[in-house]
């Protein structure tokens, strides 16, 4: 029954909202507003998620006294402090609470995201190498739409980018197209399993 | 004086986690703990004032629409995710969203292979049309494991490995303009935000 | 030969160095560099124009990331936005991740440093942060009642009451909608926006996902598209030429055309140092640094692989 009740809900409403794509009738449209509503009233909720997984992680670590645990209590003192700083002072521009978004959060994550561009070009020079004929096609297409994007490939001679362009347009395009067929199939596929039941990792384990 | 001291406090834990290209230390640690609690932390009172307030509480306790405590019930069931006896109670809320990919499945067919098939099939009028034609049919060819990639069949496949090589070599162009891009944007922010050095 | 070889084993740290170097070198030494347009990135453009000063018409930008990828999609939403209060086109912004709500603000009041005029409610509306669950109901809702779906936007006033409303009730006149994102190309707003309801979509994507994005440009699924900084520097570049170009003949911009900015291209006019905001022309400067990697990145391609091959002989050569 604890798995049952939940397939049979995903079952009923995920069929009617199949009618619902096809049939613009009231009693479907009424439905859609109904579960509009409900979807909201439960969404708030799902902020639990994150937070529970983050005490549950951090405070396990603390308890135990885990190699490097002070850093867990970093972790949730920002955490703590954060969300006290938000309900304390507000929410607007000029709080507390924004200050820590605009000078902590944001500069951190976007830096972290940056470090990408040196490993990526120590991958360029350590890694990328033409051992066969297709890792040469593949390093020749990057290069042409590496000079393609940017100026001073524009500036060397009108071919680069016109020929990256090309590039992107057919090849690429020929490439992308053949893999997302597949993707689509497969994801028709998975979402019709779900639909009739079959798939049912999304519900975890018992 | 308040902006350049804020602006200072962004740069040394931007340099906190550059630091990491040196080699792993404490300093990167440390903003790399405080970045995932400020995070979480910054979305609690955000989803409480933008989602709570007016999709449950406003509904509830303003608007005296008491069947609202019913999906907000539901909602409340997350809270037994990570426990060991009363996990199936978070599935509840979770299969009212899940319920939504009726309407994916035929939204997804049409969006994803429909309309790329009818694209695909559309008459060839020039050589980069024949060329596109060509490379799809022959990646689905090399994606189809059912038969033996060998003799002509296996000639057809191989054409979709190099278009597929083209493709990855236009990605990883790409790829690469975009890890630079974001270095950019952070020193832009070193240089120019921080030390005025852009003119 | 053999310094070719020693060289593949170069300290990672050098690399980085000169990786470092190469992008604020060009910061420094600021110059002007040629912005070519695509035709994916002129279509959104051209559609946004299509909306001037239309009271039932509007557009909706979507704001899928954090600062992470702040870069790259910032200065297309900054330049998108200053298009759309050049031309009186009415905006619309929405998010569904907690930490993209500052950076709807952050763009919105950039750009209104130079357009003081604009208000909230009337010239454009931010319907704020929506949890991600949300996405798709209200994706689907917009397609029957903006102000039902939506219900209130980031300053928790009810949207119907908004004179932005006026005229406008769903897709029909919020007719474009231009996705900003890292890590996807606009697939949900394709799949139940423009399947279901015949929205026009475009995209804002970091460059990584740019090149998958290509077949929904070709069937039209996508109206167009800006591709990383490149992508934002093009659309810098129109706004300066177009919407934000004033003389006698056209006091309040001049409309689009493939020849005048072939003109500009020919005749090396409209130089980023001409453009006196800096947030206006960020991309651009930012470019020139991307030359320079760029070049970098294909200097240490090549090295690496000479290095490769002749250790590669001399291994043959020693058996």
């Amino acid at each position: 029954m604890k798995r049952q009740i939940p397939l049979l809900i995903v079952i009923i409403l995920g069929f009617i909202f199949v009618v619902h794509t096809f049939v613009p009738h009231k009693i479907s449209q009424d439905f859609f507003d109904w579960y509009q509503d409900w979807i909201k009233a439960m969404s708030p909720f799902a902020v639990f998620l994150g937070i529970m997984s983050l005490l549950m992680v951090h405070g396990t670590k603390i308890i135990r006294k885990a190699t490097n645990w002070q850093y867990s209590v970093v972790t949730l003192s920002a955490l703590v402090f954060t969300a006290f700083a938000g309900f304390m002072w507000g929410t607007q521009e000029g709080t507390p609470y924004m200050w820590l978004f605009a000078h902590v959060q944001m500069p951190m994550s976007s830096t972290m995201f940056s470090l990408l561009a040196f490993y990526i070009a120590s991958a360029a020079y350590k890694a990328f190498r033409a051992r066969s004929a297709e890792a040469t096609v593949l390093l020749l297409a990057a290069i042409v739409v590496m000079l393609g994007q940017v100026p001073l490939g524009a500036a060397i001679t009108h071919w680069i980018p016109d020929s990256a362009q090309w590039i992107l347009n057919v090849p690429n395009l020929a490439a992308k197209r053949g893999i997302a067929l597949g993707v689509g199939l497969g994801m028709v596929a998975t979402s019709l399993k779900i639909l009739l039941g079959i798939e049912r990792t999304y519900l975890g384990s018992d | 004086m308040f902006e350049t001291i804020s602006n200072l406090v962004a740069a040394l834990l931007t340099l906190f986690i550059f630091s990491f290209l040196y080699k792993e230390n404490p300093f990167y640690r440390f903003a790399e703990h405080l970045l995932v609690g400020v995070s979480m932390g910054y979305a609690i009172p955000l989803v409480y004032n933008l989602t709570f307030i007016p999709y449950v509480y406003q509904p509830i306790f303003l608007g005296h629409k008491y069947v609202f405590i019913i999906p907000a019930f539901i909602g409340i069931l997350y809270i037994f995710r990570f426990s060991r006896n009363y996990s199936w109670l978070s599935r509840y809320p979770i299969v009212f969203g899940m319920a939504i990919v009726g309407m994916g499945v035929p939204l997804s067919m049409n969006t994803q292979v429909l309309v790329q098939m009818r694209s695909a099939m559309a008459p060839i009028q020039d050589i980069n049309s024949f060329l596109i034609f060509l490379g799809t049919i022959t990646i689905l060819m090399y994606f189809y494991f059912s038969k033996a990639h060998t003799g002509l069949y296996g000639k057809f496949s191989k054409i979709g490995v190099w278009f597929m090589m083209i493709g990855f070599g236009a990605s990883f162009g790409y790829t690469v303009m975009a890890r630079i891009s974001l270095l950019i944007g952070r020193l832009q922010f070193l240089v120019g935000d921080v030390l005025h050095l852009i003119k | 030969m053999n310094f070719l070889i020693k060289l593949q084993s170069l300290d990672r740290r050098w690399i980085y160095l000169l990786v470092a170097l190469a992008i604020i070198i060009p910061l420094l030494i600021p110059f002007d560099s040629k912005t070519y347009t695509t035709e994916p990135v002129e279509n959104i453009y051209q559609k946004v124009d299509s909306f001037s000063g239309k009271s039932n018409k509007a557009i909706l930008m979507v704001f899928m990331h954090d600062a992470s990828t702040m870069p790259e999609l910032f200065p297309m939403e900054v330049s998108v936005l200053r298009h759309a209060f050049e031309r009186n086109v009415k905006v619309f912004t929405i998010c569904f991740t907690p930490t993209a709500a500052p950076l709807v603000d952050y763009a919105i009041n950039t750009v209104r440093e130079q357009f003081p005029d604009k208000k909230s409610g009337i010239d454009y509306c931010n319907f704020g942060y929506k949890p991600a669950a949300l996405m798709v109901p209200m994706v689907l809702g917009m397609g029957e009642d903006i102000s039902k779906a939506v219900d209130i936007d980031s300053e928790g006033r009810k949207i119907a009451n908004l004179p932005i409303m006026q005229d406008i009730k769903n897709y029909n006149e919020m007719n474009l909608i231009i996705n900003f994102s890292g890590s996807d190309y606009g697939y949900t707003w394709i799949t139940y926006a423009r399947s279901k309801f015949g929205a026009n979509v475009a995209a804002g994507v970091t460059a990584v996902m740019a090149a998958d994005a290509y077949p929904f440009l070709q069937t039209g699924q996508l109206l167009g598209m800006m591709a990383g900084l490149k992508g934002a520097s093009e659309y810098e570049k129109l706004d300066d030429v177009f919407a934000s170009y004033k003389d006698a003949n056209y006091p309040s911009g001049r409309p689009f055309s493939k020849e005048i900015i072939n003109e500009t291209i020919a005749n090396d006019t409209f130089k980023i140092s001409d453009q006196k905001v800096y947030a206006f022309k960020k991309a651009r400067i930012g470019m020139n640094s991307q030359s320079a990697a760029h070049i970098l990145i294909i200097i240490f391609i090549i090295i690496g692989n000479l290095g490769y091959f002749i250790e590669k002989s001399k291994q043959k050569q020693d058996q």
